[in-house]
This record gives structure tokens, C-alpha cells and sequence, in this order.
């Protein structure tokens, strides 16, 4: 046949398109489960770390294995909240931080009414995931999400139950510098916030990072990223931003812990 | 548009294809040796980029993203052809490049001129390819945003571009070791125009 | 070149294995593929995933353009190749998700810049279109290897003289750090794109030196 003619080419392009096709589609099918199961241990581990659990994820032999058993034995409770700190219906787990993200950045964006605040507001659903450990202290944990210099960055931090002093945390990011932005996803910059505290007499100040580093007894404030001016600043911002979104969570849990305590003496 | 002004601008400087990605060094390192070409290649290049980045954002944003088919039919929401994206960009900018130069060519002989050449290295050109798989990863919000990329992006490649075809002039004059003329004293350059890019990075938008 | 005829001479094997990762380079000598490669060096452990990656793809791809060389119709070369590249490409990016998770993160975008690696198709062009399979596969190894060596190199470099460490374990000891007490300090520019640039650079300069390019 003539390998010029137009019924050739036509022919040969349709055969290798299906070959092509099919034999992607296939490949990609095949392994779809593996790959979201990895995303979803990945999310996890992060989860757990940010209360301080699996931090020997890198030295056991099976990743997935070992994190869904803690996850399992710690998490006992992951529920969505509203803007007004209430319960709301929907799973905790599989919502996406990033759809969340979209709102509150408009929440926060200038020249917004107050009603239209409130009328996006009550578009938010918010995880929250709680943790039992083993000596029976509650530990709640809140995702966040923002933006670095080059994309997202994300994380999750976990509150004492007096829902105010940071228990633990944890970030993570898409495509920060490496050695500079990227830093924010190591231990040395996320063991900060151990301790650190969110309200100062009851108004929520969120967290400071602090370029050339914070002075030593600062309640509110973590050393900055040399060099990682603008992720840095991406936290911040972050934390801010996500968090307030969580302060009416915030007090109604402390308002119940307090009738709480009453009842019980 | 705050947004799409900072997009612009920060994919010009900040996060420049070729001082902070690498991007489309092959035709940077053999393209540059005058201002004139280099300004030619580094035209196309910003058309290509405007042109290809929205269509392959609308391919992304409507039948790529997982649950993107909706608007075909709700039973479709459940498709993931994400894994496809690769070659859909590479087919829709091999197949654009070919257009616009038939185009080119029928339309405007004096820009097929100048451009014509450069046009069949653009299809392999990663600045290009990266500029889709960027607008894939960043998630842009909006044609606006993509486009204000596309162009930003391929402003900043262009003015890279020019910016080493006019050092490398005056270089001819200079007295570089042996080994090191050409190609390695370009490299090492680079790097030095990208240090001073870096001094961007503090921009606030 | 006249491979065609001494097609199963061991020699000339070698000669196309090992070319491309000495004298012949694609990335120092040629200037090809440079894009993808530099960005990926940070840590070791990336650029090696990296080399791997791009050599699976340069092997393959000339193997299976070489075997369909008769009957591609040269209308649609070029396409088919891209179609070719980019399938190989998907599969790798598929399987580096469901196998390497971390890996995959870390090279994020640059794994589908393989597509447009210049090393694949103009090895697909200069050579598998006139040579046969097996040769063409055993000199697209050889280019994504010589191409995996200098990535490998760069990041040794600036994996060590950046962040102290190679493949993530610690190399310069601890107690040596200002920090600690010591005299030495991590070089913060290593780690910055324009590093690699400057690392590439000198290598080109010592291997023109040596070879007397």
C-alpha cells in the first residue's frame, strides 16, 4: 500500500489512537486504586503526625499498613462544622481543603459587605478531626490551606482541649524551593508551634512567624524561614485565615467544656 | 484582576521560565548567539504560549479535571482522563504550531518570514509544554488568569532570551578559555542573570 | 553512519552504549534535553529517579519507532513519535504514582516535561529512524544513562554542598556546624536554581578540557 496515500495515513493514525488509547486507559484503570490509596495514606500520616503519632513512618517495612492501624486505634472522630461552630452533615475526611480555601479567600478579599460575608459563611464546611491518646486527652485537629510562592501549601494543626494551645503541626506543599520555602515541611520548622497559643485574653491573635526569629517566651510567635520570606508569610497568612474561620468552633467547645467541668464538680 | 496583574507580572520575573524553571534551554543555548534571531524565537514563543495555554486550559478545566464531564451528562462526573492530559497538550500544541504556520503563511508572508523558522522548534520547546502542565498544577482560576500566565510566562522567556543574545555579542569580544567559549560560558551566565533575577523574589503584588 | 551492515558486531555495541555517556553526551556535548534536567537536581535521590525515568523512555521510544520505521508514513512522523513519547511517558508517570508515591511529588511537573526532553526525539530522529530495534535501543540507553550521569553529578554536588547530605542521609558531620559550635555552614546558593546553571557550566568546561573538544 501506498504509504502516502491519504487512506494510509488516515488508517494508520486511527489504528495507533486506538492502540494508544486503549492500552493507556487500561494502565491508568489498573492502577487507580494503588495511586488514591496512596494519597489517601498520605493524608493520614499527615493527620497523625500532626498529633505527634507515626513518627517512625519512614523506618517500617509496610507504610500503608502500619498508618491505617494508628490511624484507626487514635482518630475516633472526624465530623464537618459550620461557620458557627455547630455539627454539620457531610464527610470529614473526603472534603477537599481546597474548595474551602476558595471561600474564605473570597470571605477575606477587599470590598466585601458584611452580608455577603455571612451569606458565604454559610457555604463553609469545615473538618474537624478529633484524636484519643492513649492516656485518654482529647486532641482536635484542623486542616488548613494557602498559598506559598510557587502553589498551594497546606497543613494540619492540632489544639489542646482548652482550644487554645497548639498540641502539634504539620505543613505541606506542592512545589515550594527546595532547602528555602520548602523547609516549612520539616520537623524544624513545624516543632515550633508545639505549645504555642492561639488566643491572648480571649481574642484570637493566631500564630506570628517571625522573620530573623522570634524573642524566646513568645506565646504567639514562631521563628521565620531564612530566605523563605514569601512561604513564610504563606503560613501565616494561612493560619490566620483558616483559623478564624474556626474561632466560633473554638468557643463553643470551650463554653461546653466549662458546663462541662460545673456538672462534673 | 488584582490577581491576574500579579500572575503577570510574577511569571515575568519571579518565576521566570528559564532563570527559575530551566525551561526551553535547548533552543535558549542555540538560538542566542544575536539579538536580532533571539528576539524572533522570542516572539513566536509568546504566541505559541497565548495561544496554546487557554485552549489546553479549557481542555483541562472541561474534560480533564476529575469530575469536569458533568456538563456532558451528570453520569459522567465519575471520569477521571486526567491521566490523558500529557498528550492531549502535546497533540494540541504540535497540532496549533502546525496551524498558526500554514496560517502565517497564507496570511502574513513578512511575519512567516521572520517567525516561519522558529515555528517547528517551538513544538518541542518545554517552555511551552511546562506552561500547560504549570497552568494544570497551580490551578488557575479562569481563562483570565491562564491567559495573563501565557503571557507573562512567554514575556519572561523572551526577555531571557534577549537579554543573553545581547551579553553573548559582546562576549564574542572577550577573551574566554578555550573549553569554556560557546555553550559553558552561557550556562555559567545563566546562572549569574538568574541570581539577579532573584532579587525579585521579595516583590509583594 | 553504517551500522546497518556490522549490525552484529559486540564492539560496536559498546561503542554506541558507551559514547553518549562519555565524549558524545547529550546534555555537555550536545546541549540537548538541558530543560527537564536541571530543576530535578536538588537531592540525588531525584535526579536518579529522574536518569531512570528519562532512560526507560529514551530506550523504549527509539525501540518501538524503530521497529514501525517502515511503515510510518512521513506525513505524520513527527506526530506518531510524539504519540509514542507520550504514551511511554503517561505509563511512567502512572507507575512512578501507584509505585513511588514520594518520588512522583518531588519531580511533580517535570516527569511530563520528558515529553518534550530534545534527547527523545532527536534520538529518535538522528538514529532510530535509520537504524534497527536493537541498536536503537541500545543507543537510547546509553543517552538517557549519559544524560542520568551528569543529573546524577550535579546533584551530588549541590545535594552535598547545599544541605549537607546525600540521599537524604546525613554526610558532613553535625558538630562541624556554626550552629553547633563548628566552623562550616551550608552553602544556601547550591540549592537555588541558578546553582545548577553554574555546576553545569564547569562540568562542560572540564569535560571539553579533557576530551580537547
Amino acid at each position: 500500500m501506498n504509504k502516502n496515500s491519504n487512506t494510509y495515513t488516515f488508517l494508520y493514525a486511527t489504528v495507533l489512537v486506538v492502540v494508544v488509547a486503549t492500552a493507556l486507559s487500561l494502565i491508568a484503570t489498573g492502577l487507580k486504586s494503588r495511586q488514591q490509596k496512596n494519597i489517601e495514606v498520605e493524608k493520614k500520616q499527615n493527620i497523625l503526625l500532626s498529633v505527634n503519632k507515626a513518627l517512625g513512618v519512614d523506618t517500617v517495612p509496610d507504610r500503608s499498613a502500619y498508618i491505617e492501624e494508628l490511624y484507626r486505634r487514635y482518630i475516633v472522630e472526624e465530623y464537618l462544622v459550620d461557620a458557627d461552630g455547630n455539627k454539620k452533615e457531610g464527610e470529614a475526611f473526603t472534603m477537599n481543603m481546597k474548595t474551602q480555601y476558595d471561600i474564605i479567600r473570597e470571605i477575606n478579599a477587599s470590598g466585601i459587605s458584611d452580608e455577603k460575608k455571612s451569606e458565604l459563611r454559610r457555604k463553609l464546611s469545615l473538618p474537624v478531626f478529633v484524636c484519643r491518646n492513649d492516656d485518654g486527652a482529647l486532641k482536635y485537629i484542623m486542616p488548613v490551606y494557602g498559598l506559598g510562592l510557587w502553589g498551594a501549601i497546606w497543613g494540619y494543626i492540632s489544639l489542646d482541649n482548652d482550644f487554645n494551645t497548639i498540641y502539634g503541626a504539620i505543613f505541606d506543599h506542592k512545589g515550594e524551593t527546595p532547602g528555602l520555602g520548602a523547609e516549612i515541611a520539616f520537623p524544624k520548622f513545624f516543632n515550633q508551634f508545639e505549645g504555642k497559643q492561639l488566643f491572648e485574653n480571649g481574642q484570637f491573635v493566631s500564630i506570628r512567624i517571625v522573620k530573623g526569629g522570634a524573642t524566646t517566651g513568645d506565646r504567639h510567635g514562631v521563628n521565620a524561614i531564612s530566605g523563605g520570606t514569601i512561604t513564610s508569610r504563606g503560613v501565616e497568612e494561612m493560619l490566620k485565615n483558616c483559623l478564624t474561620e474556626y474561632k466560633p468552633f473554638f468557643e463553643q467547645q470551650k463554653t461546653n467544656a466549662k458546663i462541662h467541668d460545673v456538672a462534673i464538680e | 484582576m488584582e490577581n491576574i496583574i500579579s500572575i503577570f507580572i510574577k511569571s515575568i520575573f519571579v518565576d521566570n521560565m528559564i532563570f527559575a524553571f530551566f525551561l526551553g534551554m535547548c533552543s535558549y543555548i542555540a538560538v542566542s548567539k544575536n539579538v536580532k534571531t533571539a528576539m524572533g524565537l522570542g516572539m513566536a514563543v509568546i504566541f505559541v504560549q497565548v495561544v496554546t495555554l487557554p485552549v489546553n486550559y479549557l481542555l483541562n478545566t472541561y474534560l480533564l479535571t476529575p469530575g469536569s464531564l458533568a456538563w456532558i451528562s451528570p453520569e459522567l462526573a465519575g471520569m477521571d482522563l486526567s491521566f490523558l492530559s500529557f498528550i492531549i497538550f502535546i497533540a494540541v500544541i504540535a497540532s496549533i504550531v502546525q496551524i498558526l504556520e500554514m496560517v502565517i503563511e497564507k496570511v502574513a508572508p513578512a511575519l512567516y518570514n521572520q517567525l516561519g523558522i522558529f515555528l517547528p522548534l517551538i513544538a518541542v520547546n518545554c517552555a511551552i509544554m511546562g506552561g500547560s502542565l504549570f497552568m494544570q498544577e497551580r490551578e488557575y482560576a479562569g481563562l483570565g488568569e491562564a491567559t495573563a500566565f501565557a503571557l507573562g510566562s512567554g514575556a519572561g522567556w523572551c526577555l531571557a532570551i534577549v537579554g543573553i543574545a545581547a551579553i553573548r555579542e559582546k562576549l564574542s569580544y572577550s577573551n574566554v578559555p578555550v573549553p569554556l567559549r560557546g555553550v559553558g560560558i552561557t550556562f555559567i551566565l545563566t546562572g549569574l542573570m538568574g541570581i539577579a533575577f532573584m532579587s525579585f523574589m521579595g516583590i509583594k503584588l | 553512519m553504517d551500522t546497518e551492515k556490522t549490525g552484529n558486531n559486540t564492539g560496536l555495541f559498546w561503542k554506541l552504549f558507551t559514547a553518549p555517556i562519555g565524549k558524545n553526551n547529550p546534555i555537555t556535548v550536545l546541549i540537548l534535553g538541558v530543560c527537564s534536567a536541571l530543576a530535578v537536581t536538588v537531592q540525588l535521590e531525584s535526579a536518579l529517579v529522574m536518569g531512570l525515568a528519562v532512560t526507560i523512555v529514551t530506550g523504549f521510544s527509539s525501540l518501538i519507532v524503530s521497529s514501525l520505521r517502515t511503515t510510518i508514513s512521513p506525513r505524520i512522523r513527527i506526530i506518531v513519535q510524539l504519540v509514542v513519547v507520550a504514551t511511554l511517558v503517561i505509563i511512567v508517570d502512572q507507575v512512578l504514582r501507584a509505585y513511588a508515591y514520594q518520588a512522583s511529588k518531588q519531580l511533580s511537573i517535570f516527569v511530563g516535561l520528558i515529553i518534550t526532553n530534545c534527547i527523545i526525539m532527536g534520538r529518535i530522529e538522528a538514529f532510530a529512524l535509520a537504524n534497527k530495534p536493537w541498536l536503537s535501543l541500545i543507543d537510547g540507553i546509553g543517552n538517557g544513562l549519559g544524560y542520568g550521569m551528569i543529573l546524577v553529578i550535579v546533584a551530588f554536588f549541590r545535594e552535598l554542598f547545599g544541605s549537607g547530605t546525600l540521599l537524604g542521609y546525613q554526610i558532613i558531620p553535625e558538630s562541624w556546624y556554626i550552629a553547633n559550635g563548628g566552623f562550616y555552614e551550608n552553602n544556601g546558593l547550591m540549592i537555588l536554581p541558578p546553582a545548577a546553571l553554574i555546576v553545569v557550566g564547569l562540568i562542560i568546561w572540564v569535560q571539553r578540557s579533557f576530551y580537547k573538544i
